[in-house]
């Protein structure tokens, strides 16, 4: 049996769009090892998705591949159709997507879609859907006799993409593909996934090829790696080769620039200058020269050889020929990639008290009252935030972190008054603003401005650059200014080149369309700026930009910052404080640093720990990932929201909700049983 | 699901009791006495106070309306000015060959719009994708009453294929339906091509959806994918658009109706304008309007069968 179950050879491919030929893939080659996990990685625009469909035959219409060949089991994959191809799709080679929401037919119950996969097989339907009851009790979705009825929409993010990963192994595929299959999900539900592919990898024996920018995911679950960028495959390797002794600075640069692997906390992140290179024009050369730390002038014009090394291989002048440099590579720990100097020194928070939220409670109806009395619904409501209580001090930086459906974004909507709160005051500056009328609200704008989550979505797509960033200043009447010159002021003040001020929203990247949405959150000197999920979306060489330039203008204009993530890498080196929200409410809040380095609360805990480590060396053993899913807000428990699911959960806490409680200067939480005690400071370094 | 049909149902109610409202107050805001209108200038005074009093038009507007309300709602929509038969009656008698043509005028469109749209979609830029798409705005731009009268002139008098008047010999299933053809053409062939854009816009935005890549990538046939998984999502918004092309073609049908001679509740309503038999005319409009509400009932109701997301919506 050959030791390569597929193998990608010299693949060429061009997409035909209105502004020429992207040659969105160039002489890719790489061989998918049997029983193995290869992890492709690459950050948008590598071309690491194109790859996965041009094995599947689903690349899109415009494509054309111009040379290679894929082989799987003696014949080329880009050769075959029509039935053939059908053949081979989802029974011998078969895949799990990004994001189960969008890629599961809404209309049809699982036992539907489960059957229908089966279709080639001789096989009664009743024996069909027992073969899909098996392997839906075997991802782990409970009760698979009667949930296997249900349609997409009734399951959790989470039980979704166990149901896309038990319809892709329903065939026994010899190679499975999956897309980014954990990045649509939460910190808790990704480690539950990551385990399930790492226990069916090994039960099955089946070969998997993973795609993701994540760098964390790819160390804690492939045994291979080809790192992609601009359409090229720049380096391959076995995943400790590649996280320990990278040989490409592209790869080098990649792992610097990633929060995680960045051990003291730093304000200032580095990322890799430059842009992506245009594919439409013609290319010679390293792709990656113009970006490159260590280029060089022979860079840019000649070819870069393949250094093999191992089962892997490199592409840079660095390592073979005239221009190669026995120094190279450095050894693990030395930067790469130049920190920038910060622009002042980071301000630090003068304590007088910014913002100040106590009991704070939103409520959402559920139904109307009729439906309310017809069901005999007591209380038709739930509630997406509960007693929150949270300070901001003028120039400091507050995280609020939970997972999806936590009640942050809420939170935050509710602090600008775009939200009515049910109880509980809000004071800004001293000030009750808690549902003030809009009139008495207004001014308050100024000071208090939000940046939006889509970047390019929250942008109108009519509007020039200049007009969205200088809309504010319309919107408030600040009369007698010049708007061109402001225009350019806040263009100056995000780094945003002046020629972008006349361009559209979609004629900017993400990084681009993020800037332009820092500059209208500053349009107006505001002393707060929420900012939800500032850097979601952003490939990891980018977002060091975006947040260096929010701790600059922190610096510089003594910003305060509520910071809504997810993203707890990111949060260890932007925030001063961190409040960790759990079903809507605040379950542990304290200073960073020791929050990190001693959570009290188990879900804190569970967070913490919940993000994979981009290094494989630190992978977590199994059955480490917490269980169970967020319960619904229908379904509130009456004790301890997290009891259900918390390895610490006694009978106590199911009785009542855990208070409020101190446990060291300026640090709350909001459990029974914390992990740490009150003066407890073993656990704090 | 109840609690949502008692609400649509609550609803359907409050529409019928506004048409009845504006139906009510347009015979009240018309000048001069209604019996004069109705019985005309040379009625003998006996019988405009004979006519004013079984219409109760002494009373106060109100009482009117409130009697008019309560009968409607026995069932008792007034009677004939002219031969005193009942409304309902003679609705009852001319009602189904109005619903058999807008059955059939949909019908046909239906059955020939919805896979020209998908045949399309699933080939963009193909000759058939052109020419339906060519076809399908000269449908829809060309007024139902001149196909109506295109098809009268060609395919009745010159080439004497099929019919021109009436709606055939009562109990001559084969007259009947050859009665039906052309009236049906007319009025369904600008929906032909409206549904075909329909489907195919749909169609076309379903296909591009991940879950559809997710069935192909499952190896799943052509033709599974399109027919079983594309269409069945493709067509929701569809259904809707049909629901209320019932609107259109109960005004559509009337011009066919007249044109064709054909004796439905349209030609019903159209000659009781033109004879001021107000009753007729009330309880002609407020029948189209019922039908209308209850076929965009229908197809909510389809569409929450077809659709579980809107169904655990209900």
């Amino acid at each position: 049996m050959a030791e390569n179950l597929l193998t990608v050879d010299g693949l060429s491919l061009d997409f035909r769009t209105g502004r020429g030929r992207v040659r969105a893939l160039r002489d890719v080659s790489f061989p998918v090892r049997r029983g193995r996990i290869l992890g492709i990685v690459g950050e948008s625009g590598s071309g690491k998705s194109t790859v996965l469909w041009s094995i599947l035959g689903l690349l899109a219409r415009n494509a054309e591949v111009t040379a290679g060949r894929i082989d799987f089991e003696g014949r080329d994959l880009l050769t075959l159709g029509g039935a053939d191809l059908r053949a081979v799709r989802g029974e011998k080679i078969s895949v799990v997507f990004q994001d189960p929401m969008t890629s599961q037919i809404p209309v049809l119950p699982y036992a539907r879609q489960m059957e229908d996969i089966l279709y080639r097989r001789p096989l009664s339907r009743a024996a069909k859907r027992d073969a899909a009851v098996d392997l839906l009790r075997r991802v782990g979705i409970p009760d698979p006799d009667s949930r296997i009825d249900a349609y997409p929409h009734q399951f959790s993010g989470g039980m979704r993409q166990r149901a896309a990963i038990a319809m892709s192994m329903l065939t026994g595929p010899n190679l499975l593909l999956a897309d980014e299959p954990t990045t649509a999900l939460d910190v808790t539900t990704e480690a539950q996934i990551v385990a399930l592919m790492r226990d069916l990898q090994t039960e099955f024996e089946t070969t998997i090829v993973v795609v993701s920018h994540d760098l964390g995911l790819i160390a804690e679950l492939c045994d291979d790696v080809v790192v992609m960028y601009a359409g090229e495959v720049v380096e391959t390797g076995e995943v400790r080769d590649i996280f320990h002794h990278a040989r490409h600075p592209y790869t080098r640069a990649l792992l610097e620039c990633d929060p995680a692997r960045i051990a003291e906390v730093s304000r200032r992140l580095p990322v890799i200058r430059g842009d992506l290179p245009d594919l439409t024009r013609p290319l010679q050369g390293c792709i990656f020269a113009p970006r490159c730390q260590r280029a060089m002038p022979g860079c840019a014009t000649i070819p870069p050889p393949v250094v093999p090394r191992g089962t892997g291989a490199a592409k840079c002048h660095l390592l073979d020929g005239p221009l190669a440099d026995p120094d190279w590579p450095p050894p693990a720990g030395t930067a790469t990639v130049p920190r920038q100097e910060a622009a002042a020194p980071p301000a630090r928070p003068d304590g007088g008290t910014l913002l100040e939220l106590r009991d704070v409670n939103v409520r959402f109806r559920t139904m109307g009252p009729i439906r309310a009395r017809l069901r005999g619904v007591a209380d038709p409501h739930v509630d997406a935030v509960l007693d929150a209580g949270l300070t901001i001090r003028a120039g400091e930086t507050l995280a609020l972190v939970g997972e999806s459906g936590s009640g942050k974004t809420t939170l935050g909507r509710a602090i600008l008054n775009l939200q009515p709160v049910d109880g509980g005051s809000v004071r800004f500056d001293g000030a009750e603003i808690a549902n003030a009328p809009e009139r008495r609200f207004k001014p308050l704008r100024r000071d208090m401005a939000m940046m939006f989550q889509d970047p390019v979505g929250s942008l109108s797509p009519r509007k020039s650059v200049r007009a969205l960033i200088t809309e504010p200043l319309l919107i408030h009447g600040v009369a007698g200014r010049d708007l061109d010159a402001e225009a350019e002021r806040l263009a100056d003040m995000v780094r945003l080149p002046r020629g972008f001020l006349s361009r559209y929203p979609h004629e900017l990247s993400g990084g681009q369309a993020r800037r332009v949405g820092v500059a209208r959150a500053l349009a107006l000197n505001p002393r707060l700026i929420v900012a939800d999920e500032p850097t979601a979306g952003l490939d990891v060489s980018v977002q060091g930009e975006i947040l260096n330039l929010m701790s600059d203008l922190q610096a510089e204009h003594g910003l305060s910052y509520l910071f809504i993530t997810h993203n707890l890498p990111v949060v260890r080196h932007v925030a001063d404080r961190i409040a960790i929200m759990y079903l809507g409410r605040i379950v542990e809040a304290g200073p960073a640093a020791e929050i990190f380095a001693a959570p009290a609360h188990p879900y804190t805990a569970a967070l913490v720990g919940g993000v994979p480590h981009p290094d494989p060396d630190r992978r977590r053993p199994p059955g480490s990932a917490i269980g169970g899913e967020v319960p619904s807000l229908l379904r509130r428990p009456r004790g301890c929201d997290f009891a259900a699911r918390c390895p610490h959960a006694r009978e106590a806490c199911r009785e009542a909700k855990p208070p409020h409680a101190r446990i060291a200067p300026g640090h709350t939480h909001a459990c029974l049983f914390p992990l740490r005690g009150a003066n407890d400071t073993t656990r704090i370094r | 699901m109840i609690a949502y049909l008692v609400k649509r149902l609550g609803l359907a109610a409050l529409v019928v009791v506004a048409v009845l409202l504006a139906l009510f107050s347009l015979l009240h805001m018309i000048p001069g006495n209604p019996a004069i209108l109705a019985l005309g200038t040379r009625a003998s005074p006996e019988a405009i106070a004979e006519y004013s009093a079984r219409m109760r038009l002494d009373e106060p507007v109100w009482v009117q309306f409130a009697y008019f309300i309560g009968n409607a709602l026995q069932g008792d929509l007034g009677a004939d000015v002219f031969s005193n038969r009942p409304v309902t009656a003679v609705i009852a008698e001319r009602i189904g060959f109005s619903l058999a043509l807008i059955c059939a005028g949909m019908g046909w469109a239906v059955l020939l719009g919805i896979p020209l749209g998908c045949l399309a979609a699933v080939r963009p830029g193909s000759w058939l994708d052109r020419v339906t798409g060519i076809l399908s705005v000269g449908t829809i731009a060309v007024p139902s009453f001149l196909v109506s009268i295109w098809a009268l002139l060609l395919f009745s008098i010159q080439l004497r294929w099929l019919p021109a008047i009436g709606a055939g010999e009562p109990g001559d299933l084969p007259d009947q339906l050859s009665h039906l053809v052309l009236p049906a053409f007319a009025i369904g062939l600008g929906w032909v091509g409206y549904l075909a854009r329909m489907v195919r816009a749909s169609m076309l935005e379903v296909l591009g959806e991940p879950y559809i890549r997710s069935a192909r990538a499952f190896g799943l046939t052509p033709r599974r994918v399109v027919l079983g998984y594309a269409l069945r999502v493709a067509i929701l918004p569809t259904i809707t658009l049909i629901g209320m092309g019932f609107g259109g073609l109960i005004s559509s049908a009337v011009f066919a109706e007249i044109i064709f001679a054909r004796p439905g509740v349209g030609k019903l309503i159209f000659d009781a304008v033109s004879d001021r038999n107000f009753p007729l005319v009330q309880g002609g409009v407020l029948v189209a309007t019922g039908f209308y509400i209850l076929v965009v009932l229908l197809s909510d109701l389809v569409i929450a069968w077809l659709d579980p997301r809107v169904r655990s919506s209900l």
